[in-house]
């Protein structure tokens, strides 16, 4: 995941240079149709009152949220709240948003630097999807993980013993500040 | 989408209906009894009918008792003999308390006729015939009154079974009526038929579309009607103001349909969340209904040719584009 994540970075760099000699998309056209479509998404995620999620942009920066989610009832992260960060490309959301959990998440599909495997966070994303429909996604996954492909191995093991997975969720939790 | 338009289109008249239903409940009884009131009118004017000659003024007379009261205060004192002062009463009060209610409404409507009828029953020379055609254009006027008080009626409720058998109960005595004031007509001098027969035709047109609209068309059709009644009232020109009307009412009806129709096509684009023209609106790239601007499409296009709402590439007849600039774009990428 590193790795792909390495070479995402890559090229968005490559693409951030090569933009600087060509330009293949009206960039600046572009930006505008982002803050329009970020700060409407933004006025739903307020007006819907959606209970166990939450976000905001960073320092008014519109391409930078920071969101939250709590562990859905009945599951071994019951009671616990996690923290997340989210960056928009500029050519979001015809491309996925990066998320990543701020706070440590012991769970079989993210891994120890918070980075997520959702298959809609990535080759299954859809310009449809925003930002609730992604942090609810999340919130789903906290639940219902997919242990065939983990990142996070322990966790994954751990999965079938739902009691020994609840004291381990409770022993690396570590509140939001 | 398509459910909702359909059901959007279906809420008016759901919506409708428990109201109407409501009213009828209150109205069904106002309504009986006038249509009793009626049935007993109808059965006077039938005899009255019946028993011809002198009695027909008098069937003439009773019939827009109320409205046409300073006529027949002129004509009586004319022309009229004894036995219709004496029977007018009885016929009057029957009448007065049926009508009413609808006596301010109907004497401006009324008068003109009336007046008329009266003027002609004094210019002419034989008092029988001119009284026969007061007789006959009071019947005209008899049947404003009809209009005046189906439409006072469904102003207060919504219309339902029991005006509809009002509207045929006068139109069986009016059909009576007809005949009879047909018959006078032929003895009536030219300008009298002149006089009356274009007030009698519309009327009698305006009764016969307000019965067809009474069953074809809503039921509200009329409401609005008695709101525009008092500018038309004067000039007696109901058969200008019923079709403007149903005009009106077909109108608003299409107008409402279309509203319907337009409301679950989204109003933005659910990409780029901006409006949504006409062409946009009217766009519908995917077979599952999912909508976006021309501007997002072709971007999609350009990427990877999905439909946002399903994820199912865009139709292979546009395959062909897609694929070539997805060629070039990935051309594009290793140059990056």
């Amino acid at each position: 995941m590193a790795t792909i994540n390495n070479h995402t970075n890559n090229r968005q760099a490559a693409a951030a240079t090569s933009s600087k000699h060509s330009l293949p998309h009206p960039k600046p056209a572009d930006t505008q149709s982002v803050l329009k479509r970020l700060q409407s998404e933004l006025m739903d995620l307020m007006m819907s009152g959606e209970s166990g999620i939450s976000a905001f942009p960073v320092d008014d920066n519109i391409f930078s949220w920071r969101g939250t989610i709590s562990g859905s009832k009945d599951t071994v992260f019951e009671g616990t709240e996690y923290k997340l960060s989210l960056s928009f490309p500029n050519d979001y959301p015809f491309k996925p948003p990066k998320v990543k959990f701020e706070t440590g998440c012991f769970h079989p599909n993210v891994d120890v630097f918070g980075n997520i495997c959702l298959d809609i966070l990535q080759d299954k994303w859809s310009s449809a999807y925003d930002v609730r429909s992604v942090l609810i996604s999340i919130q789903s996954l906290l639940g219902e993980p997919n242990t065939s492909s983990p990142l996070n191995t322990q966790a994954a093991a751990l999965w079938s013993n739902q009691e020994e997975y609840r004291k381990m969720v409770e022993k690396l939790y570590k509140p939001i500040e | 989408m398509v459910y909702d338009s359909i059901a959007n289109a279906l809420i008016p008249s759901p919506a409708s209906n428990p109201k109407d239903l409501a009213k009828k409940k209150r109205v069904n009884r106002t309504a009986k009894l006038k249509q009793s009131k009626l049935d007993v009118r109808r059965e006077q004017w039938l005899s009255q009918v019946k028993n011809k000659g002198s009695k027909e003024e008098n069937r003439g007379a009773d019939r827009p008792k109320t409205p046409a009261r300073d006529m027949h205060g002129s004509n009586e004192g004319e022309s009229r003999p004894m036995v219709k002062l004496v029977i007018n009463p009885g016929g009057g009060e029957e009448n007065d308390g049926m009508m009413n209610h609808y006596s301010d409404w109907e004497s401006p409507s009324n008068s003109p006729t009336s007046h008329t009828s009266s003027l002609a029953s004094n210019r002419s020379v034989t008092n029988f015939t001119g009284g026969s055609s007061s007789g006959s254009s009071s019947s005209s006027s008899g049947s404003g009154s009809c209009g005046c008080y189906s439409g006072s009626m469904t102003e207060e409720d919504d219309g339902d079974d029991g005006c509809l058998d009002d509207w045929e109960a006068i139109a069986d005595a009016l059909a009576a009526d007809e005949i009879k004031s047909e018959t006078d007509h032929n003895i009536n001098p030219e300008s009298q038929v002149n006089d009356h027969v274009p007030q009698l035709e519309p009327v009698e047109t305006v009764k016969d579309e307000g019965m067809n609209c009474h069953v074809q068309v809503n039921r509200r059709a009329w409401r609005p009607d008695d709101a525009f009644r008092p500018q038309g009232l004067p000039n007696l020109l109901k058969q200008n103001s019923f079709p403007m009307n149903s005009e009106r009412n077909h109108g608003s009806g299409a107008w409402g349909f279309k509203t319907a129709g337009f409301s679950p096509i989204p109003m933005t684009c659910p990409i780029c969340c901006e409006d949504l023209d006409l062409t946009d609106s009217s766009f519908l790239p995917c077979p599952c209904g999912y909508r976006l601007c021309l501007f997002c499409y072709k971007r999609i296009l350009e990427d990877n040719g999905r439909c946002p709402g399903c994820r199912k590439q865009y139709e292979q007849c546009e395959q062909g584009i897609v694929t070539s600039k997805m060629a070039r774009s990935y051309s594009m990428i290793p140059s990056r």
